[in-house]
């Protein structure tokens, strides 16, 4: 099967001379289509920094990244926003929901830039915000919800779209171990029954249990890799 | 409408910053609004009365009288002409002059003058020469029982010359036929101040002057007035047609007041340019300062723009959004704009403000400031307002579209 994200050789550094830092070092990760997988390592080992590259977020300093077999240096502005919106769900370490608009607008910011009619819209957002126990709030804005209520908001914006993959952020980080599951069970059957692929980074055991695959990072370079059935 | 719902929850967000964006841009618009209203209006009365004074709104000369006058080139005039060519649509007054020069003579002096051939009764409708007398009474057009013409002299003539009213008058000069002519007038009024364009004229019946130039039923140019000076091109075109239709042997020509008095009319327009100059400096300013509020709006978004690019809108999407944002505050700040210029440009319009010193051009004097109420006073603000918002977003716009989203979020 081909990969969905792949990275090639992929580094990032920042700064320069004495104060460089090789954040991500030759990192090359192929993520197919249904995985579950994990990124695992302790705090700065770079995990933020690789799922930022795979989703396109930011630039390599050497190596290349690819989306759907295309390079992504070889994409316009355009293209790779599109594909971002098309194909890439992001649940973000800090949420960064868009505090002008309520948590069903957040949700169907998405849908409303790839075209989707209202009614399917609003049905699908109506579902989703239901799903991670936010019935009733839909029309509350970012500043008048807990942090892990905001965390909810972001994993249905993520979602309600249908990418073909999420890529989250350590997305169970500031929810209570009850939430946390209650979501990565959401997740875990999104990725059985209809095929969707995640990439986490995560501290969280409950995550790396549920995990098809583990790649373990340390000092930006995978130090071991897990496959589990 | 996405956008669109987006930008206006982003300008409501920090509404003291909104409201000074709209109240500098809402000023520049008023005063820029106010500032064409009176220039306009100013000029408008400085042309209509000069147009009146001097030139008509159209003249219908032989071809080349109007820009190289002679004595020699004249066109058919005739109550029944002057009647027809006051049927015209548009048309509000008719006269017919004669222009040449002369020598006159008083007591004891001779002096070189202007002689301007009128008909009293028509010329006084249409121009200011009867506003103009500033001793004894305007032209009866009739000689009188010892068969001599009335004349009104310019002051500096009649000081020169040492003549006052009732007092005779010579003129001497060249007869179209190139024949000797010289006549008798008696002074029936003195026109102007010595200083006034007028100080060197001398008046006299279209009657008295064709027979002193020996051009019976001629006259040098054909006067016409329309409605108002603005339409002179539109009369121009319809006058030539009946000018062609009436004398279809001839080439006689209508002409426009901006081709008769060009070199005037290039200066008043150069002059109105010039004044306009205030206009953009005020503008530049206003620009600069909402230049700056909407770089601070973006910069303090720059992480959101950040999330907003990552989760998948164009970059083309987030440059329209703040230009769609500066657009708004634009359009509010021209509606109110609007709302507030409109009385005080229709009260410019019917008071207008006083000069500090009363202008008198030729005996007429202006003593205020007027407005002009026109769709052009209002529109062409918001047009430079709306066009300097889209280039004001330019920038600011471009900055958002270029962000790369993991180094935006960093700030959030
Ligand atoms: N903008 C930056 N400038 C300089 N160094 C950076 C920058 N961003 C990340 N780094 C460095 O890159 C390394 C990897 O950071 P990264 O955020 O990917 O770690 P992480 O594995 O996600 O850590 P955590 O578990 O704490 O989230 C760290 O050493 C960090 O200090
Ligand atoms: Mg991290």
């Amino acid at each position: 099967m081909n990969p969905v994200i792949e990275t090639r050789q992929a580094s990032r550094h920042y700064g320069e001379g004495d104060t460089l830092v090789k954040a991500l070092d030759e990192v090359s990760l192929q993520i197919q289509p249904g995985e579950f997988t994990a990124i695992v390592g302790p705090s700065g080992s770079g995990k933020s920094t690789l799922l930022q590259l795979v989703g396109g977020l930011d630039i390599p300093s050497e190596g290349s990244i690819h989306l759907s077999g295309k390079a992504i240096s070889q994409m316009s502005g355009r293209e790779l926003s599109d594909f971002r919106r098309d194909h890439i769900g992001f649940i973000f370490q800090a949420y960064n929901l868009i505090p002008v608009l309520t948590a069903a607008e957040n949700c169907e910011y998405i849908m409303l830039l790839q075209g989707i009619a209202e009614k399917e819209r609003r049905e699908r957002v109506r579902a989703m915000l239901e799903r991670v126990g936010l019935g009733g709030k839909e029309n509350r804005r970012p500043n008048q919800l807990s942090g892990g209520q905001q965390q909810r908001v972001a994993v249905a914006r993520a979602m309600v779209s249908q990418p073909d993959i999420i890529l989250a952020d350590e997305p169970t980080a500031n929810l209570d171990s009850q939430t946390g599951a209650d979501l990565l069970d959401m997740m875990h059957e999104l990725n059985r029954k209809e095929g969707m692929t995640f990439v986490f980074s995560t501290h969280d055991p409950m995550i790396m249990e549920r995990a098809t695959r583990l790649v373990h990072l340390r000092d930006g370079r995978i130090e071991q890799e897990e496959h589990r059935a | 409408m996405l956008m669109l719902k987006l930008a206006f929850r982003n300008i409501l967000r920090n509404r003291r910053r909104t409201i000074l964006t709209i109240l500098s841009m809402f000023g520049g618009y008023v005063l820029m609004s106010v500032q064409l209203s009176v220039t306009e209006g100013s000029y408008d009365q400085m042309l209509e009365f000069y147009t009146k004074d001097t030139t008509g709104h159209v003249q219908i000369t032989t071809p080349g009288f109007v820009e190289r006058p002679t004595l020699y080139k004249s066109v058919p005039v005739s109550e029944d002409i002057m009647s027809a060519l006051s049927e015209q649509p548009d048309v509000q007054a008719v006269t017919a002059r004669i222009e040449s020069s002369a020598l006159a003579y008083g007591d004891t002096k001779s002096f070189p003058v202007e002689v301007k051939g009128v008909h009293p009764g028509r010329e006084a409708d249409l121009s200011y020469l009867a506003d103009k007398v500033s001793e004894g009474d305007y032209l009866t057009g009739d000689p009188d029982s010892d068969g001599y013409y009335e004349a009104m002299i310019g002051a500096q003539a009649a000081r020169q010359l040492n003549l006052g009213i009732g007092d005779e008058l010579v003129l001497i000069s060249q007869g179209a036929d190139g024949s000797l002519a010289n006549d008798l007038y008696r002074i029936s009024a003195i026109l102007g101040q010595p200083e006034d364009a007028e100080a060197r004229w001398v008046v006299l019946p279209l009657a008295a002057a064709q027979a002193f130039y020996v051009m019976p039923g001629e006259a040098h140019r054909l006067i016409v007035l329309g409605r108002n000076h603005h339409q002179a091109r539109t009369l121009e075109t319809q006058l030539q047609n009946w000018v062609d239709n009436r004398w279809p042997e001839s080439d006689y020509r209508a002409t426009a007041w901006q081709d008769v008095a060009k070199d005037f009319y290039r200066t008043m327009q150069a002059d109105k340019e010039g004044g306009q100059v205030t206009l953009y400096i005020l503008v530049f300013l206003v620009c600069i300062g909402v230049l700056n509020t909407v770089l601070m709006s973006v910069m303090e978004r720059t992480g959101e723009f950040g999330v907003l690019k990552a989760i998948g809108t164009s970059p083309s999407r987030l440059f329209w959004l703040i230009v769609l944002e500066t657009l708004v505050l634009a359009f509010s700040a021209c509606v109110i704009g609007v709302l507030a210029a409109w009385p005080i440009n229709a009260w410019f319009t019917a008071v207008g403000i006083e000069m500090a010193e009363p202008m008198e051009i030729s005996g007429i004097v202006f003593s205020h400031y007027k407005g002009q109420l026109s769709w052009y006073v209002f529109a062409y603000p918001a047009v430079v307002i709306l066009l300097a918002a889209v280039i004001i977003a330019l920038m600011p716009g471009l900055r958002a579209a270029r962000i790369v989203p993991v180094d935006a979020m960093r700030t959030l």
